[in-house]
């Protein structure tokens, strides 16, 4: 069980959303006018190696990504997982002990979100953020969101012994 | 809050927590959940888990506060 994907995939998640930062910081100079936006990449010093870094470490993370999933799917015929299905992956539910333990992550992250999210659109609006200072605010959430989800479920699956 | 004798009665039987998840139709994830005390069974459950280890219910879940002794 510790190393089915369903468990690690917030994991996953919290590296993609990593990269999505740096990414973001490596084409954080946008241009804008009334009738289009446009962005300036600034390729070159700092900005430039960490966006070409992030996209190749991305590509290579998501290409190891996929091939986990293809071999747990192949390995897992009923339990099949769908990268872009609705419902997240990572619910275990294939009874009602694992379906108790998925619920109470799931109601830890949305209490978080409940005052997360309030509280993010309260500091977008009182203070005058840059876009990228709003983005990584929304990448923070996801991060955090995952990672809280892991913990609660890892903690369950912890002294594993029969 | 509720106990239990699954560990106690598993072990009596010689199951391990795969053998015992597979009688019951469960994983054995949800078997150690509820040897734990992480997780309360369905009454469904909880009479299955009764038949395979060859008691009644209530010999093997009780309420925390009853007198253990009489388990």
């Amino acid at each position: 069980m510790k190393n089915d994907i369903r468990l690690n995939y917030p994991l996953w998640m919290m590296a993609f959303v990593a990269l999505i930062g740096a990414f973001a910081y490596g084409i954080h100079s946008p241009t804008m006018t009334k009738t289009e936006t446009s962005l300036m990449l600034e390729i070159g010093g700092l900005e430039g190696f960490v966006l070409l870094a992030s996209l190749l470490l991305y590509t290579i993370l998501l290409t190891v990504f996929l091939v986990k999933v293809t071999k747990h799917n192949k390995e897992n015929p009923k339990q099949k997982l769908a990268i872009w299905s609705i419902r997240p992956p990572e619910y275990l539910e294939q009874d009602e002990g694992m379906t108790h333990i998925t619920r109470v992550a799931v109601q830890k992250v949305y209490t978080f979100y409940t005052w997360s999210l309030p509280l993010l659109a309260a500091v977008v609006i009182l203070f005058p953020l840059t876009r990228l200072m709003i983005i990584y605010g929304i990448l923070a959430l996801a991060f955090i969101q995952y990672l809280i989800y892991y913990l609660e479920i890892r903690k369950h699956f912890k002294e594993e012994t029969e | 809050m509720l106990r239990n004798r699954v560990k106690e009665l598993r072990a009596r039987h010689s199951y391990t927590q795969s053998d015992l998840g597979k009688r019951v139709d469960v994983t054995r994830q949800t078997i150690a959940f509820i040897e734990k005390g992480e997780f309360s069974p369905s009454i469904t459950l909880a009479l299955k888990l009764a038949q395979a280890l060859q008691t009644k219910v209530d010999e093997l879940f009780w309420l925390e506060g009853e007198d253990e002794n009489e388990k």
